[in-house]
Parts: structure tokens; sequence; C-alpha cells
């Protein structure tokens, strides 16, 4: 049935050629009750009751702003049962964060774009290390990122991450993966290549010009928030990163005068109603300057692996495996911890967060991040078959990716180097794929994974 | 087989090829040291010629932002955390804090040693008139200039009272070097001379600047001395490290050869890099370059108030991470994933692995500054500069919201009396040509009372921005309307085609190894800001009246040299 939807429209594009194609449409299983992350009901009593606690407390503040004679710019909060982050939420399945046709998806971007912010503040990481600042640290805690939690007028709320380096900047050729920048079009970029890997793990993630002044200093209430607000000898409106700035590692980020583009990428459930846990990738890096993990001395470390629960049954290293691809495209070579959805056991997907380090080198590929792929050898059959449409000319991954993100609103949001070091990684891990089918066989290599398996026969 | 033996001739090839390079690298600098004590010093009146093996000697430079500075890690004051915030009152440095003892008793037993042939003094005292030995190569703006009669003017006549050491007193009168030494002398008397023909009667150029140091200047104008030193400051093997405590940005003290000391700045921005235009002037990057460029500037300029500065190139395996003892130093070495060597030191700014130094692989460039006299030996005041800023994001200073604030500053010691205003307007306009924002202090030498002149320590900060001239510098002036007479005659001269400042500056800055030490904009900035300067005297002169604004300083120097003359 989807064929014949294809053949009606004229070929314009090679995005909407993607997803019109087979390996693109392939149905999905029907999803019972357990498949599916939140039941409506649930999930609406628990925002229910964040919003009247939030209108409560607003109540509250601007009893005590007008005693003391603080005008309020007026910050109208609507609750919408029919908000697109709601159905965000509702739509996240077994197989995937969204599904491939799913128009929610388009309307979310578009209220992360545009939706007035209501209030602004610390994510909990940041909050969680209490303002305790470490200086000796090589490495530093998530939480000592500047990032922010917005808060949007239909109560959705989203992860702003400002800008930090120009397009053009490259990760200087001296940086450890782990003092990298983090970078906005990064964050965006990665939601729009994991769309057209099909692995639909990176949530919806739009680039946005945020006001500073208007939407982040006079929205907040965090009085610690507020007090890193100043104004530099250009008079642009700038804030720090409080731990960061102290350690004098980071200088702040400027507006101009106060307008500042960043990402904003869409809350995923509260962890009390949709639990996630964070698991430590097997190929995670040392985090120092000299030291080495055993992958990266030991071939055969993915025997080793393949023994351990859970990465002995199930999808579980198949899904690493994309996780490996993913970054590689992107070279985030940060990927240290991976999170799961507890609801979904062991063969849950893997959740692809945080992907503000890749993207930092076009000139560069980081093939120590393919190890799980070289290792296992070993990859899900609907990858392999999506990366080989994507390296054929009428499908090309850079085409899409540059047609894909040309939607963003901080078009462009990656150089052409970029893009065409997309190509040349794909080769890479084509290449790769290749050389384990010459040594092992095609049955070895490409699993026809359980979950292709099913659509296929249904 | 065959393709190993091939290897073979190769690998033999490239020793030997190494080998050659290596006994001309060494061969090099004794070359041309030779050939320039030779040159320079058969026109020097003196008997002494700078020893073979100059020595420097250190001197911990008081950095006013140091020492006793922050109190504990800016917990409570987050937004003034960028500031340099100095302590008002640091007069007495601890000496133990500076360096490893060892090299000190060993300089404080040079000294001692030296002081010895106390009479010898007089003659690089009177360096000041030797001018023969200009060095006129191919360099013909910069000789021209110095050629000038404003720069012949002479200094007044100098008594004990007006050097900074009287060699034979000065040890006597400080018991701490005394008493170093009588402990020291029981082990290492051999060690007394270094190397080479370096004995009893000669000194070593580090010593012959601290000697000429005296009430009027740091150093003569035509001193052979310093170009000996600058040329130690480059060749001399470095034997020690350490990070210099307290400092806000990375600072090296290194020691040479035979104990004399500098100040290492590692460049950590390109000579393009411009400071962003939302960077505090407090948290600004200090510039190696900009030290460099500084004492140029200064020496053009006439002032002769910086401690000379050269670029050099440092590997840094084998001239700082295999040289030092500094444990926290070399902890913080490491290979980068480009191979490259990168060390980022302790300190609280810049201190990490954000803003690693990374060689190429393992080349690092910097300024070594010559280290002052100990301050054992000649103590230094420090003051706080009247127009010092706020150091704060959204304070205003007091002469920032006050026109009349010279006129309080005027009345008040010790800028009521002498010529300590003066010398202010003169660093004023020097700052104003670097775009140097951070003068929070300035300092002189004890000794010397009130009347003398104020050293222009610590200028890593100029020469940041060249698109931009930051008018609030030269508010000193527009407050005060004071100027020299001398300086006013030097800067009209400067801004003259044939004696352009940008032109001599380049000339000047030739002669250093890190050539080209300033890119082109900021050289073109210097004229710029300089026409600035003299539009702001001209226009004092307008409204106030030329005798009010000029301080003849010219005839009372004539008038003193004319006596004085021998």
């Amino acid at each position: 049935p989807t064929g014949q939807d294809a053949g009606g429209k004229k070929w314009g594009s090679k995005l909407e050629r993607l997803f019109a194609h087979p390996l693109y449409n392939i149905r999905s299983p029907a999803l019972g009750d357990e498949e599916v992350l939140l039941q409506p009901e649930d999930l609406m009593n628990y925002y229910k009751r964040k919003v009247s606690r939030w209108e409560r407390h607003q109540k509250y503040y601007n009893e005590v702003a007008a005693a003391t004679n603080i005008s309020l710019p007026d910050r109208e909060a609507v609750f919408d049962p029919e908000a697109s982050w709601l159905k965000f939420h509702l739509g996240i399945n077994r197989y995937a964060l969204y599904s491939r046709d799913d128009p929610n998806v388009e309307r979310l971007l578009q209220d992360l774009r545009s939706t007035a912010v209501i209030n602004a503040d610390y994510t909990q990481d940041e909050k969680a290390l209490k303002g305790v600042c470490d200086c000796s640290q090589v490495v530093k805690p998530s939480g000592h990122h500047l990032k922010l939690a917005l808060k949007l007028k239909d109560f959705g709320k989203a992860m702003f991450k400002p800008m930090r380096q120009e397009r053009d900047q490259e990760t200087p050729e001296d940086f450890f993966y782990f003092v990298d920048f983090q970078r906005h079009n990064a964050e965006i970029a990665a939601f729009h290549l994991d769309r057209i890997l099909d692995f639909r793990r990176v949530p919806p993630v739009a680039g946005r010009l945020i006001n500073v002044t208007d939407e982040i200093l006079l929205a907040t209430q965090n009085e610690e928030l507020r007090s890193v607000f100043f104004t530099s000898p250009a008079n642009n409106t700038c804030f720090f990163a409080k731990c960061l700035y102290v350690c004098k590692t980071e200088y702040a980020v400027c507006g101009n005068p106060d307008m500042l583009e960043g990402s904003m990428s869409a809350y995923l459930p509260g962890l009390s109603i949709a639990p996630r846990i964070s698991i430590p990738s097997p190929w995670i890096r040392s985090y120092t300057f000299t030291g080495r993990e055993e992958w990266e001395v030991n071939p055969f470390y993915c025997d080793t692996v393949k023994q351990l629960y859970p990465y002995n049954s199930g999808n579980r290293l198949l899904n690493i495996i994309d996780m490996a691809i993913f970054d590689f495209l992107i070279g985030n070579m940060d990927r240290h911890h991976y999170e799961i959805f507890t609801k979904f056991g062991d063969d849950g997907f893997p959740l692809h967060f945080d992907n503000a380090r890749g993207f930092g080198k076009h000139s560069h590929d980081e093939m120590s991040i393919l190890a799980p792929l070289t290792q296992c050898c070993i990859i899900k059959r609907s990858t392999l078959l999506r990366l080989k449409l994507l390296s054929q000319e009428e499908y090309r991954l850079s085409d899409v990716m540059r047609e894909s993100l040309g939607h963003d609103m901080l078009r462009p949001v990656l150089t052409e180097p970029h893009l065409l070091a997309l190509d040349r990684r794909l080769q890479r891990v084509l290449r790769v794929v290749h050389k384990c089918v010459r040594k092992l066989g095609e049955a070895q290599v490409v699993a026809v994974d359980f979950v292709e398996s099913h659509r296929t026969t249904a | 087989m065959i393709l190993f033996r091939k290897f073979r001739v190769l690998i033999l090839m490239v020793f030997l090829i190494a080998c050659t390079m290596h006994i001309m690298i060494d061969l090099l600098p004794k070359l041309e040291r030779r050939a320039g004590s030779s040159t320079g010093n058969s026109a020097c009146s003196c008997s002494h010629r700078p020893s073979e093996e100059p020595q420097s000697w250190g001197k911990q430079r008081a950095r006013p932002g140091a020492e006793s500075g922050w109190p504990n890690k800016h917990t409570l004051r987050i937004l003034q955390d960028f500031s340099n915030e100095p302590s008002s009152n640091l007069t007495s440095h601890s000496l133990e804090k500076i360096t490893g003892a060892g090299e000190r008793t060993e300089a404080f037993k040079k000294m001692e040693h030296y002081a010895q042939n106390g009479e010898t003094k007089k003659h690089f005292i009177q360096d000041t008139d030797v001018v023969k030995n200009l060095p006129v190569k191919g360099f013909t703006r910069l000789s021209t200039l110095f050629e000038h009669p404003l720069y012949k003017t002479a200094l007044p006549p100098l008594t004990d009272e007006d050097t900074l050491f009287n060699v034979n007193t000065d040890i006597r009168f400080n018991p701490k070097a005394a008493e170093n030494q009588e402990w020291h002398n029981e082990g290492n008397e051999e060690e007394y001379t270094p190397t080479g023909e370096s004995s009893a009667d000669s000194y070593p150029n580090w010593l012959r600047f601290h000697i000429g140091i005296n009430r009027y200047e740091l150093y003569s104008r035509h001193n052979p001395v310093m170009d000996a030193l600058l040329k130690d400051l480059v060749s001399q093997r470095i034997t020690s490290v350490a990070m210099k405590s307290g400092g806000t940005q990375l600072k090296l003290i290194m020691t040479f050869q035979n104990y004399g000391q500098a100040l290492f700045k590692p460049m950590k921005q390109t000579r393009e890099q411009e400071t962003p235009p939302d960077f505090f002037y407090f948290s600004d990057f200090e510039r190696h370059n900009a030290e460099i460029a500084a004492f140029h500037l200064d020496r053009i300029l006439d002032f002769r108030r910086v401690p000379p500065v050269a670029g050099r190139l440092v590997n840094m395996t084998k001239e700082i991470r295999d040289v030092t003892r500094d444990k926290k130093l070399w902890r913080t070495f490491f290979v980068s994933p480009a191979n490259n060597i990168c060390f980022y030191g302790e300190c609280s700014y810049y201190c990490s692995t954000e803003h690693a130094l990374c060689g190429k692989p393992d080349q690092i460039e910097g300024s070594l500054a010559a280290f002052l006299p100990d301050l054992a030996l000649a103590k230094r005041k420090t003051w706080r500069n009247p127009w010092r800023r706020s150091y704060h994001k959204r304070k205003k200073a007091e002469w920032e919201v006050d026109p009349d604030y010279c006129e309080e500053v005027k009345q008040t010691p010790p800028y009521d009396s002498g010529t300590r205003l003066l010398d202010i307007m003169d660093m004023t306009i020097f700052d104003f040509l670097m775009g140097n924002m951070d003068r929070h202090h300035y300092e002189t030498f004890e000794k010397f009372g009130n009347e003398t002149f104020i050293i222009h320590l610590d200028n890593g900060r100029g020469f940041g921005k060249h698109s931009h001239d930051e008018v609030s510098i030269l508010v000193p002036l527009s407050q005060c309307c004071r100027v020299k007479k001398s300086t006013h005659l030097k800067l009209q001269l400067l801004a003259k085609e044939e004696y352009k400042l940008s032109a001599v500056m380049a000339e000047s800055l030739l002669k250093d190894r890190l050539t080209p030490v300033l890119i082109q904009p900021h050289l073109d900035a210097m004229d710029r800001r300089l026409r600035l300067v003299l539009k702001v005297l001209a226009d004092c002169i307008e409204k106030e009246g030329y005798s009010n604004v000029v301080e003849d300083d010219l005839d009372e120097e004539s008038a003193h040299t004319a006596t004085s003359r021998r």
C-alpha cells in the first residue's frame, strides 16, 4: 500500500524519495499496552499535578514580586491536552521514540522553535552538584556544562544548549575528547541523522534564536542563574556556566546584543513516570591522558563482551553497534554511557542522548569509535541495507542530510565539509562490514534482527 | 634483507646529518657571541668585557596581582572572579616563596663575590655617556632616531645615593645575604666560577644590568650590556624551571646555567588573534609578544623603564619538563591526540586542559624577561595606580565618574611634588599606545624614595586589539593635562614621517628571535594612537596654555649635565 502512495508523487526531493523507499515503509507490528511507554491517563494525571503545582508556585511568586514592587512580564501558561510534547511522550514505544510518519514530530519541532518561554532554570544534573566546583578535575561532570532547562508556554520542556563555536571552527587538534566543546549544531544535526538512519532514538531537536534577556534572565526564578548574567564591554548580554567560569576554563556566552543561537531538545517523560537506567558503554574510554581501556589493546575484546549479560542475548549488542555507527558518522567519542527505558527491559533500544560533541572535526575520521563493529563483526540487516541505500547516488547521505537540515531555523546547521565527511565515513563503515563478510561469511555478520524479521513476516 | 641493508645506509645518513646539525647548533651561538663581544667591547670604554658565558641573575619580579592577592578561591564574589585583584601591600615578598633556595644562595654568594670589586662599578654607570657603540647596520631609521639630539640628553651626575647598588656596602647591610653566604660556603667553593673565562673581575651581563640601575633609569641608552643580556636570554642553557606561585596566569621562572633568572610567559594566542569584544580587561590573556613589544616601545620612547625581554623558542621536553623539580608542573605534562607535548601548569587563570599549552611537537614560543635585582638586595615599593580600574563587571571607579579627579590626586602625596605625576602621564601614554588597560599598580625602588622613575612591569595585556583604541586609558592625561616636555617632543618626533613610530618599532622588533613580533595592524594602530595622544595634548594646551601643560624638564637636565660633565 505504501508503494502506491509513493508512486503518486513527483520526486522533487531526495529526502522524500528516501522516506518513500520500501525500506522505510516496513509496517511496524501492532503495539500492545505493554509495548507503549506511557498510558494516556497516567501521563495526564501526572502532568495535571505538575501544572497545578506550577500555578500555585506562580501565584505565590507573583504576590512576592508585587509586594516588592517588581513588575513581572506577564507569562501566561496554557495547559493543552493536545500539546505536541504530550503526544510525543505518548508515542514512545518499545521500538523507537517516535514513529516514521508521525506528523506530531514536525509540530513538536515547530513548537520548540517558536513557543514562548515562561521559565528558565538549571538542569537537574547541574543542581545535583549543589554548586560545588572542583577545578582540579580534568574531566568535568556533565552538570558543569552550560545548558538550561526552558519551560514553554504549553508546559513542554526543552534543554537549551547555547552556541559555543562558529560553524567553521574545528576542534583543535590537541584537544582530548573529554575537553571538547559542546556544539549546539551537533545536537541538531544528530537528530536529523538519526531520523535519516531510521533509528529514531534521539529526542527531537530544533535550532532557535533565544533572546537571553527576555527568555532567560527575566523568565528565571532562580536567583543563582540570574546572578551569572552581566553586560560585556561590547554591551552584549552574557551569562556563564558558574563552575567552568570560576575555574577559568570557559568564558561566558554572549548574545548579540540579546539574541543567541542554541539548540532546543525536547525533554523525555519525567523519570518518576518513565524511569531510565544509565549503563556504561562496554567500549568506554579511559577519560585520562594516557590510560587505555581493554578494548583498545585487545582485538578479541568483543568475544568477552558477547559472553556477558546482557550482551549475550537479544538485540542489545546489535543496538550498541548501531550506536557505534551513528557515533562514528558524527565523530562523537564521548559516548561513555547509554540509557534505556526500564520498562522495555533488556530488549529496549538505547537512547542516543547528548550528541553535542559530535561534528567537531570534518577532516578526521576517528576509526576507534567503530571498534564495536570492527571487533564484533556483526550488524543488523536492516541497518546495513539502509546504509547501503544511503551510499547510493540518488539517496546520498550528504544530500538528504543537507535537505533535512534545511528545514531548521539555524540553517546552515552544518558546513559542507561536515556533510561530505558523512559520505566518506559511510563508505568506511561499509568497507568494514565488507571486510567482515569476507572473513566470516555473510551469515555470520549480517544478523537478521529481531524486529525486522517480525516486520517482514507481518 | 636487501631492503634492510638499504635502510641501514639511510639510518647512517640520518645519524650523520643529525650529528653535523648538533655540532653546528652548538658552535653558532659561540661564534655569534665572540663576534658580538669583540665588536661591542672594543668601543666600550670600560675595562671589563662581558664574560663569554654571560650570567644573568634572577630577581623575583614583585607581581602585584599575584602573591598574596586572591583570598581563597573566589567563592564569594563570583562576578569579580576574573579580576586581577591585587593586594596593596606587597613590598615584602618572602624569599622562600620564590625559587629553589639553592639557586638563590648561589646568587647571593656571587653577589658577594663581585661586590669585593666594587670600584669597577662606576664604569657601568658611566655607560650613559658611551654613545659610540651604536648598532648601525642595515637599520637606518632606528639609529637616526637614537642620533637625534632629543635622545642625547644626559643624566644628572650620580652619587652613591642615586645608584641602586653601592656594591661594597650593600652586601654588608644585608644580613640575610651574608647569612646565606656563610652556611653555603661549606661545600661548593669550586662553583664560584661557573665556566669558561668568567673570573672574579669580569661581571656577567645580568649583574652589569643590575648594577647599572640608578635613580633615573633601568639601563642607560646605549649600554652594550643590554644587547648582550638580550642575547643571553635567548641562548643561555636553562638549568631549572619553577612555576611562579600565586600568579594569575601561568608564568615560569627559568634559571640559567649560571644562576641568571628570567620570567617566562608562554605563547597563548596567535599573532593574528584579537581579544574578543566581550572580554573584560581583567579576563584577557597575557601575550608573550606584548611583553617583547612593550620593551622595545619603552626603549623607543626613551623611558627605559621596562626590564629587557626577549623572545625564545623553548623545547618543552628538554628545557621545561626534564629540568623542573616542581611536581605540580611536571604532573600536568601530557601528549595530545595530535602527538604534541602539552602542559597546563597550576594557576588561577586558564590553567586547565582546555587551555593547555601545546608545542609543535615540542617547541613552544615564549617571552623571557630578565629579573630585577632580588628584593632582599633592592626593595621595591608597590603603589596603587590612582587611575586603577574597578576590576568589577558593573562597578565604576571614581575617576570614571569624577571629571575633576586629577585635582584630588595632585594634592595627594607623592603626586603633589617631584615628577611622579608626570611619570604617571608617561606611563599612561605608554599604556595607551599598547592598549594595556591592566595597569592597576606600579613599582619603584624603595632606595630612591619618591624622586625616581616608575618601573613598567607586566605588559602582557597590551596589544590585544589593533582595531580598537581604548581612550579611557588616556583619561589621566586628559584629566590632568600635564606632560613632560621631553616626552612631548619625542612624541612629536615619532609622529613625523622620517621617524614614524610604526617603522622604528618594526625595525627594532626585527632583532628579536620571534620576529615578526607584531603584525602590521598593531604597528599601524600605534601611529593612530600616537596622533590621538598628541591631539589630547594639543587640546590641553589650547585650553590651559602651553606653560601650564608642558613641564620643562629639559633645561633643568642640561644644566645638570653642564656641571656634571667631566
